[in-house]
């Protein structure tokens, strides 16, 4: 009797746990089949797309729940420097792009928990309505933990490893078109204390 | 049936149920914190978000850019009107099914002048004399309103004009 009992406790459980693991495993394989890769940013077509079904619903509201649909913006987010190597608030970066076809974008970093980092620097975005483009059409800001000298300023001060930084397009214009030349570039200038 | 099979049939029955369930529960799950975390236990009311800093931890990937204002409504007693006040920068108003679909959205290219709407249950009977009439796929859900703004003067100026946003019931006019 208890030897049955057990048996069906062992049944349920098994099919509880393999009906959600498929389910989760489902969601992440489902991620990944939205992912576009943009140079070094990547792009998440769930966000703001319109669901056409259950699973695809269900990848939305986990990627981007009351995000903007794309007419009204789009995100594409950079894990990594040119080198492939992961953001780190050790290092100096530079961010340097062109106007972008839009209404309007900004860079926003965020750290490894994706929020702001925990710092009181008040620079954890550029826009558009703050950035002067210079005579050879394009705008640079520093991604550092301290400004420096630089007129734009991305503060990875407590931003920690694994930080990254989210791009916005809002109002993409009809031309707008996201190839690895129209987004800006990351690249890295120098590590504190021979952190490479 | 064999002993093993019987045991075998089950866990798959159970674990269809569950796998379909997660499917199906996860966008609610998160709209229904969504709701909770937005209404501040208040439906039918704005509630203009503090400019989003380093301290910001209600949801992940926050814009410091912008002033939300978020309503999470509930259609139990009837339609509401919203109206989302003009401000002179990008702003837009979206509405979200409790299932997370995005089911609409207007911003001020199409709204110069803000905008104005009567929401009501999907199917239910259309309002006289009102310009703009939105069905909602559910009873619940969330309006959000985004108004650029990237400075704390910005943000100060549009929270002044969020004032003149409402979400409340629709009181139809007199005839």
């Amino acid at each position: 009797m208890l030897r049955r009992a057990l048996a069906w406790m062992a049944t349920i459980l098994a099919g509880a746990l393999l009906g959600l693991g498929s389910g989760w495993l489902t969601l992440e394989a489902g991620r990944a089949s939205f992912g576009e890769q943009i140079g070094a940013w990547s792009y998440n077509r769930a966000a703001g797309s319109d669901a056409a079904g259950p699973y695809t619903r269900a990848i939305i509201a986990r990627e981007g729940l009351l995000a903007l649909s794309a007419r009204e913006a789009r995100y594409y987010t950079l894990w990594k420097d040119d080198q492939g190597e992961p953001l780190r608030e050790s290092c100096v970066y530079e961010l340097a792009g062109r106007a972008i076809a839009a209404r309007w974008w900004s860079v926003t970093l965020y750290a490894d928990d994706s929020f702001l980092a925990r710092n009181d620097d008040h620079a954890a975005s550029i826009d558009a309505s703050r950035v002067t483009i210079g005579a050879d059409g394009a705008w640079r800001a520093r991604v550092a933990p301290v400004r420096g000298d630089a007129a734009y300023w991305l503060s990875s001060r407590a931003a920690r490893r694994d930080f990254s930084l989210t791009l916005r397009v809002y109002n993409p214009r009809d031309d707008f078109e996201a190839t690895p030349d129209a987004l800006p570039t990351l690249t890295r200038i120098s590590c504190a204390g021979g952190d490479v | 049936m064999s002993g093993v099979g019987k045991y075998v049939l089950t866990a798959i029955v159970i674990a269809l149920v569950a796998h379909f369930t997660f499917i199906f529960a996860t966008p609610r799950v998160l709209m229904n914190v969504a709701l909770e975390r937005l209404s501040g236990g208040q439906y039918n009311a704005w509630h203009l978000g503090e400019r989003v800093t380093a301290a910001a931890r209600t949801i992940v990937r926050p814009s410091p850019d912008f002033a939300y204002s978020a309503c999470s409504y509930d259609l139990n007693n009837g339609p509401l009107r919203l109206r989302a006040a003009p401000w002179d920068a990008y702003w837009s108003l979206s509405l979200y099914a409790d299932n997370s679909d995005n089911y609409y959205v207007i911003d001020d290219r199409e709204a110069h002048d803000g905008a104005d709407i009567v929401l009501i249950r999907r199917g239910g009977e259309h309002p006289r004399d009102v310009a703009r009439v939105v069905e909602s796929p559910s009873q619940r859900g969330i309006a959000l309103i985004r108004r650029l703004a990237p400075t704390p003067d910005a943000y100060a100026a549009a929270a002044q004009v969020s004032r003149g946003d409402v979400c409340a019931p629709f009181v139809p006019a007199p005839r």
